[in-house]
């Protein structure tokens, strides 16, 4: 992500701020369990191409967020070495949540693809680039 | 973010930008972040046992965020926590006046607080007082180490909870994590050294002996405000149902002489009831100032 300009970073990032809960919540329903920051963290596979879409610190604050507006529970247990650990687990707000979000998402979705492929590609670049391929 | 800090190589200097870096945001959430991230990159550690703290920190500002980013993260997500009571909005303030103070419940939350104090003011100052002379007693003996840090332990709770009950009701964000102790693998004296040069341990101490004339103060201010302004409406109404003076004030003949009359027991009713808004009024700014005291003494950094 080293190259990328100012604009596409303040992109990436609006874009995560709504996906990034969706993305968190899709974790601990699938693991049907509670989970603390440190191994959400790691769960949530956030390679891309072009390196991290979504670094590890950005996950504690919506973790924090979504404990606050109920979509998810947590506690806080004290552990052998090191500063007590918080659990977090999914309410069944969360999950209903979460099923609406999927839908929203899919129909964002689509619809932006839709966009994309009627629109925005030049006339004659395709996606790898080359000039002039009949349409 | 203008200039690019040289990147932390070890956990206390990651943590100390980060601490830069959220300078001006709420205690609180500056004391989650850093917990936060703290147990982040112990965790780091503790699964790469054969990387170095260099190697692993260099990693992590790739991984988990530079401070700067992380700050900013949590300086947006704060914006949109719903704190335990909605932030009053100036408009509304404008419209209702003075009057406005019933409805705010903060009011409120600060009354039950002063009339709380009383109680929790003397527990910090009786267990303050006690712990250190005992630790000063102990202290010439084997005992006196193990019971000077099991003191300070007791102290961090103490004002973990105090921190707890002043968010609930006085509406500052506080620390929402119990204290972080050091990692265990210290020895004794290391631990005794940073209890002892911690400024927050002192604070906290301070705070709590303070507790007792501001807890007294507060609770004979909600006290005798409410009673004193209830009182003189409730009797007041009284007198003017009954027809019978119940109100005596022996050192003013002319109010006296008021009191036995119905436009004067309304002139008193209402002035009650004017009292009444005063002392919420009064209330709540003791609830501010005494926020910003624990914001100021209790949160660790």
């Amino acid at each position: 992500m080293t190259e990328e300009s100012q604009y596409t970073r303040k992109f990436r990032k609006e874009l995560m701020a709504g996906l990034s809960s969706l993305v968190l919540l899709a974790v601990l329903a699938r693991a049907g369990r509670e989970m603390y920051g440190y191994e959400i963290a790691k769960a949530v596979k956030a390679e891309g191409e072009g390196g991290l879409i979504f670094k590890q610190g950005a996950i504690y604050p919506v973790l924090r967020s979504l404990n606050a507006t109920g979509l998810l529970h947590s506690r806080v247990e004290a552990s052998a070495f090191g500063p007590p650990r918080r659990y977090y687990d999914i309410t069944d707000d969360g999950r209903k949540a979460l099923s609406e979000w999927q839908y929203a998402w899919r129909d964002m979705r689509e619809f932006v693809d839709d966009a994309l492929k009627a629109g925005t590609v030049p006339a004659g670049v395709t996606p790898d680039g080359h000039a002039g391929a009949p349409a | 973010m203008a200039m690019p800090a040289h990147p932390p190589d070890t956990v206390s200097a990651y943590l100390a930008q980060l601490r830069r870096a959220l300078k001006g945001a709420p205690a609180g959430l500056i004391s989650d972040a850093l917990a936060d991230c703290e147990d982040h990159l112990n965790n780091e550690i503790s699964q790469n046992p054969e990387l170095s703290e260099t190697q692993i920190l260099a990693s992590v500002v790739e991984t988990y965020g530079t401070p700067e980013e992380i700050a900013e993260e949590y300086r947006d997500m704060e914006s949109t926590i719903s704190t335990p009571f909605p932030k009053a909005e100036p408009a509304d303030e404008r419209r209702f006046g003075f009057f406005n103070v019933v409805s705010d419940p903060r009011t409120y939350g600060a009354l039950l607080y002063m009339l709380l104090s009383l109680a929790t003011g003397i527990f910090y100052f009786t267990w303050v007082v006690t712990g250190l002379s005992l630790t000063i007693g102990f202290a010439v003996l084997i005992i006196g180490i193990p019971f000077a840090l099991l003191f300070i332990a007791s102290v961090r709770v103490l004002s973990y909870v105090e921190g707890r009950i002043v968010e609930a009701l006085l509406g500052v964000r506080m620390p929402r994590r119990p204290p972080a102790e050091p990692s265990t693998d210290q020895g004794l004296w290391t631990k005794i050294k940073e209890a002892f040069s911690d400024v927050r341990t002192w604070s906290s101490l301070f705070y709590m002996l303070l507790m007792l004339p501001l807890g007294v103060t507060y609770f004979v201010m909600g006290v005798v405000g409410l009673a004193l302004s209830l009182g003189v409406v409730g009797g007041s109404i009284y007198s003017l149902i009954t027809g019978e003076a119940h109100i005596q004030i022996q050192d003013a003949p002319y109010l006296e002489h008021m009191l036995h009359t119905a436009p004067g027991l309304i002139v008193f009713a209402l002035a009650g009831i004017l009292l009444f808004f005063v002392v919420l009024h009064v209330a709540r700014a003791v609830g501010w100032v005494h926020g910003k005291i624990a914001e100021g003494l209790l949160v660790r950094l």
